[in-house]
């Protein structure tokens, strides 16, 4: 039967999806604007699209809540944008006439907009800011690393995305919110937690960057332009939290030897200082503590020359600790304490300038600027990319930086062992992993949690053997169990096609499938440990009646499920296999 | 030429000096102006006799002049031809005295581009294709360079602005230049000016024309935005939920620059990767680095970090409720085996005898006689609780089923074999029992021409007391009413036979499919078919 038209009067209003959901060409029409202004508004307005239930212009449309297109068309921006757009115009004119000078006035009174509402519009809490902080995070490090494209990237975002993203390791540096390091082939991705709210970042490594032409930079510097005020005001806002003030003012020296953060952390030094001199401000609790001549100490090297004090990153360390840190923060700030580390030449300064304090260690590095030199007798560890070839210094160890984060990751003195320079080094392992879901550790990880695990540190030689003796062996249990599965899945098929074959010859099916009932009964037991061959029997029996009763929809939901384990299962077992294989090779080679 | 330049500087001093020294002997009156003056050459000299100083300068001049001709002194004579004309011939030109000047070896490009790499002040050296010569600027003539783009003299000693010493000496003239008197407008403002000025300052004042901004206000734009976090601002119902991007996946072990050797392919697995489809190749192939200097940059970087921005604002975002559950946990629970006993667990009776397949089992009433049916064509009864065989019939043909009477004032069995099926007395019960079935099987059957006679035919079957009812085609089964009054049969064939013992009325019904078993209802009009 054919179903009947919909007829809807001519006065009536649309209803349901039709009504409520409009496709991105009528959302453009709607608010007169042409594309990329409205994508720009989406972006900055972080409208996106939605899936109606239903979708009645067809499934290539993208569609828009009619909500979604009206808060943009009261968006005050939208007015600011169409101005702006006229006033380009202007000075178009302008310069079309070769009036040269009054395009230059006119180019001077260009009317700016700001994102501070929509901002605050977006993330009414500041904790909302947090949450979405990653990806704005990864942005702007990744354009601080870019170089200027002529007309495409400003050299001044560059900049100021580099000044931000040093504001805000200094951050979390000086506070000892570091949690996770993982330097990947990607970059290196950094875990904070501020505030609760778990933020991970990813900084590319310090290289020229690879520009692609395959990408709308326009797109991106939307993005990136929303990303710079976010990034702003979070700043602000974490540097008003301790008491300094925003806009840092850097040591233009410092500055000029690209030591930024060094910088930075000696703003923050200095100005928690003069929070403390302040008698109004004396809101960091605990200032009475630190007595009149530490204070002037600490001013005076201040004012001194970059270079000269060595104990000024020691005396960060001193400062009155907040009260309300947890557990975690306090364990991070003892990891490298009483440590001093000498960055070489060719290490990612950048990088471990930031991690090594914000885990209580002093760093210093080679190069201008550096608070304390190479020869100074009281640094315990440095850090070496590159074999050896001048000779060492005493009383120090010379480590590869993988050493350090491991460290992070392990929250762990490490021995230094097997970082020295020159050795080949353990796997670098990743901190994000839960084992448990992954189903598979590698040795490296439980040789760490051992570690962890007895205070002593055991020579690594000894931990080695015992630890990966019961692997093998697990691994081959496992291997002998699967075969015999599989042998016994095999018989159990050939029986069932043999039972066919007798059914269609037309012998009455109740014998042999009694029959066949029986030999599978027996092989099994005959396949497993003789003591209950009746439990194992029973539990098969009841999981092939469980699969025979469970509902349609969820029988559907359920092999879903067993297949999306199966895969993770079948990655983990090409892992063992692979590492099973290097085993073996690695025997027949010593043996 | 930079030696030209060298000799140049030496030069100049050298003037000044001689310049000094005739300061010092020089009139007093130009004495205030030689002081501010120091560097200009110009004005020290005609503080003195114009003749004898001006030749010196002029010798100065001349000197310098001659030296920069001796340096640049052009090794090449061919004067302005095309340089072309010299491309392919291995010397550049001739010398003064007309000996060719042959062209130098160039270093190829790799060497220059190493040398250049480590002098820094390659940027400010160029060759100089006339003379075949690299040449070095040197600063002095950046300087002077960058002076003359600037519009301004090319030496920076020289001062525009030194006060102007007239040169010319009034004092002996009796004509001036010019005798015309100044003229008015010398002395009145300019109107035009004023003109305009009043149209500025009217615009200012209409407020047409602003100041312009200081870049350093902007700057200020940032400031804590999020007060305490106390005051939260409750959302108001007008907008659509926010739905926050998920998070991006964070890396595994594979990503790591140093990941455990296991999880990087082996080359044949690798080669494996391109044989399959594109969408099912793996995105990322760990890789191992011995140092992380020797990392590289990603090449992928601004690509994914684009994806990303792509999927935030071109992705539509749906809140979907992620089941992280046990896939067991989906399955129905049973109850478990042992929870369901008591239930016999060993084999505690066996009722042997028959010699074929047992095809039908039915129980009595009273619960203490089985009846059997095989398909070696008897039919017996047992004693429950013995498995004593108590009666047998050789019926002769394969018995389908076996069912009793559930009314136990008749003890009668029922049994279909083939076409037919058998009303039999079982010979259990008491007197009374027995006297009611003997009545019952014994009574005259009407041969009513009714439309069930063609399907249905009574006879009494004579050898194993009971009633026969032929069917015209096989009957599968039989099924008693629970009061005992009715029986219905089943005949594959389509048809469903009820036939009610007492009242002798049978009805037929045509089932549309196969039925195998049946269920009378209590109530007579209800029946029900399985099929």
């Amino acid at each position: 039967m054919v179903k009947k038209k919909h007829y809807r009067p001519a006065g009536k209003k649309k209803e349901g999806n039709a009504a409520r959901f409009v496709t991105r060409s009528q959302a453009v029409k709607q608010l007169q604007v042409n594309l990329p202004l409205f994508r720009k508004l989406c972006i900055l307005k972080g409208i996106f699209p939605r899936e109606p239930k239903k979708k009645v212009k067809g499934n290539h449309h993208t569609y828009y809540h009619l909500k979604d297109v009206s808060f943009i068309q009261h968006e005050p921006l939208l007015g600011k944008m169409r101005d702006i757009r006229a006033y380009e115009k202007k000075v178009k004119k302008a310069e079309a006439k070769k009036n040269r000078d009054r395009a230059i006035i006119l180019r001077q009174r260009r009317s700016t907009y700001k994102l501070d509402k929509v901002i605050l519009q977006r993330y009414p809490k500041f904790i909302d800011a947090l949450r979405d902080l990653d990806d704005c995070l990864t942005m702007v490090h990744l354009f601080a690393a870019l170089p200027a494209i002529e007309d495409r990237i400003d050299v001044k975002r560059i900049h100021n995305c580099r000044r931000m993203s040093h504001e805000w390791q200094a951050f979390i540096s000086r506070t000892h919110k570091l949690r996770k390091v993982f330097v990947s082939v990607k970059g290196i991705y950094y875990q904070a937690e501020v505030k609760g709210q778990l933020i991970t970042w990813l900084t590319p490594h310090p290289l020229q960057q690879v520009l692609t032409d395959d990408v709308d930079f326009n797109i991106m510097l939307n993005f990136l332009e929303f990303y710079e005020a976010l990034l702003a005001f979070v700043n602000c806002h974490l540097y008003r939290s301790i008491n300094v003030k925003y806009p840092p003012i850097l040591d233009p020296r410092l500055e000029a030897f690209a030591a930024e953060l060094y910088a930075l952390s000696r703003y923050f030094d200095a100005s928690s200082r003069s929070s403390v001199l302040d008698p109004q401000v004396s809101s960091l609790p605990g200032s009475s503590k630190v007595d009149e001549s530490e204070l002037r100490l600490a001013q005076l090297q201040y004012q001194l020359p970059a270079n000269e004090p060595g104990a000024l990153m020691g005396l960060v360390e001193n400062v009155p600790g907040e009260d309300e840190e947890d557990n975690d923060t306090m364990m991070c700030k003892e990891l490298f304490k009483d440590m001093k580390f000498f960055l070489n030449r060719e290490v990612n300064r950048e990088s471990l300038l930031f991690v090594i304090p914000a885990f209580g260690g002093i760093v210093s590095w080679k190069g201008d600027g550096a608070p304390f030199e190479e020869d100074d007798n009281s640094i315990t560890h440095q850090i070496v990319d590159r074999p050896l070839q001048h000779e060492l210094c005493e009383g120090r160890k010379y480590v590869q930086p993988q050493w350090v984060y491991d460290c992070v990751n392990a929250k762990k003195i490490l021995p230094t062992r097997d970082y020295l320079a020159g050795r080949e080094l353990p796997p670098h392992l990743s901190p994000f992993v839960d084992p448990k879901e992954e189903g598979y550790v590698p040795d490296y990880a439980l040789k760490i949690e051992q570690w962890k695990a007895s205070e002593i540190l055991p020579l690594p030689d000894v931990g080695k053997e015992d630890l990966e003796d019961p692997q093998n062996f697990a691994d081959l249990e496992k291997a002998k169990e699967a075969a015999k599965n599989d042998k016994k899945l095999k018989a159990l098929q050939k029986e069932y096609f043999d039972g066919l074959k007798v059914e269609l010859n037309g012998v009455p099916p109740s014998s042999s499938i009694s029959k066949t009932d029986n030999q599978i009964s027996a092989k099994a037991t005959e396949d497993r440990e003789e003591s209950d061959p009746d439990y194992e029997q029973i539990a098969k029996d009841k999981e092939e009646l469980e699969l025979l009763t469970i509902s349609k929809k969820k029988r559907g939901l359920y092999e879903a499920m067993k297949k999306g384990k199966k895969r993770k299962h079948d990655n983990v077992e090409v892992i063992k296999e692979r590492k099973r294989k290097l085993k073996e090779s690695q025997k027949s080679r010593d043996g | 030429m930079s030696g030209g330049e060298g000799s140049d500087l030496e030069d100049y001093p050298s003037i000044r000096d001689t310049d000094s020294e005739d300061e010092e002997s020089g009139s007093s009156e130009n004495e205030g102006e030689l002081n501010t003056s120091r560097n200009d050459g110009l004005a020290i000299d005609h503080g003195n006799e114009e003749e004898s100083d001006s030749s010196g300068l002029h010798e100065a001049v001349e000197e310098s002049d001659s030296s920069e001709d001796d340096e640049v002194a052009p090794r090449n004579t061919i004067g302005a031809v095309p340089l072309e004309w010299y491309r392919d011939e291995k010397h550049i030109g001739y010398d003064l005295t007309g000996k060719k000047i042959k062209k130098k070896e160039r270093e190829d490009k790799l060497q220059s581009f190493l040398a250049s790499a480590d002098d820094s002040k390659n940027w400010r050296k160029f060759l100089d294709e006339y003379n075949d010569e690299e040449v070095e600027v040197t600063k002095e003539d950046m300087k002077t360079i960058n002076r003359l783009l600037e519009g301004k003299a090319p030496h920076g000693d020289f001062d525009p602005y030194a006060p102007y010493v007239d040169w010319f000496k009034w004092d002996d003239s009796k004509h001036p230049l010019s005798n015309a008197p100044e003229p008015k407008r010398r002395f009145i403002p300019s109107k035009s000016e004023s003109k305009l000025v009043k149209r500025l300052v009217l615009a200012i004042r209409k407020g047409l024309i602003k100041p312009t901004k200081d870049e350093e206000e902007e700057e200020e734009s940032v400031y804590p935005l999020w007060g305490d976090d106390s005051n939260s601002t409750e959302k108001d119902g007008s907008h659509l939920s926010y739905i926050p991007a998920p998070k991006p996946k964070l890396p595994g072990y594979e990503e790591s620059f140093n990941p455990p050797p296991e999880f990087i392919p082996t080359q044949e697995e690798i080669d494996a990767y391109q044989l399959m489809y594109e969408e099912d190749r793996p995105k990322f192939i760990p890789k191992r680095f011995t140092s992380m200097r020797s990392i590289p940059a990603y090449e992928n970087a601004i690509k994914e970090c684009f994806e990303r921005c792509l999927d935030l604002y071109l992705c539509p975002r749906v809140r979907k409720k992620r089941i992280n559950i046990d896939p067991e946990s989906l399955k129905p629970k049973l109850p478990s085996r042992k929870d369901l006993k008591p239930y016999p667990v060993k084999c505690y009776l066996e009722y042997r005898g028959h010699k074929d397949t047992v095809t039908s089992v039915s129980t009595e009433a009273s619960g203490q006689w089985i009846a059997s049916g095989s398909s070696d064509g008897t039919v017996r009864i047992w004693e429950v609780e013995t498995g004593r065989c108590l009666k047998l019939w050789e019926i002769g043909e394969a018995v389908t089923y076996v069912a009793w009477n559930p009314n136990p004032e008749y003890s009668v069995l029922a049994v279909s074999v083939g076409q037919d099926v058998l009303i039999l007395n079982t010979g259990f019960g008491n007197e009374e029992v027995q006297k009611k079935t003997k009545e019952l099987l014994s009574a005259e059957r009407p041969t009513t021409p009714d439309d069930t006679a063609t399907f249905v035919s009574w006879i009494q079957d004579e050898t194993h007391e009971g009633t026969r009812l032929r069917h015209f085609k096989t009957v599968s089964s039989v099924e008693w009413h629970r009061r005992g009054d009715y029986f219905s049969t089943v005949v594959p064939a389509d048809i469903l036979f009820s036939v009610k013992i007492s009242y002798m009325l049978s009805l037929s019904l045509p089932l549309s499919h196969i039925t195998h078993s049946l269920f009378l209802h209590d109530p007579i009009s209800h029946l029900l078919a399985f099929s």
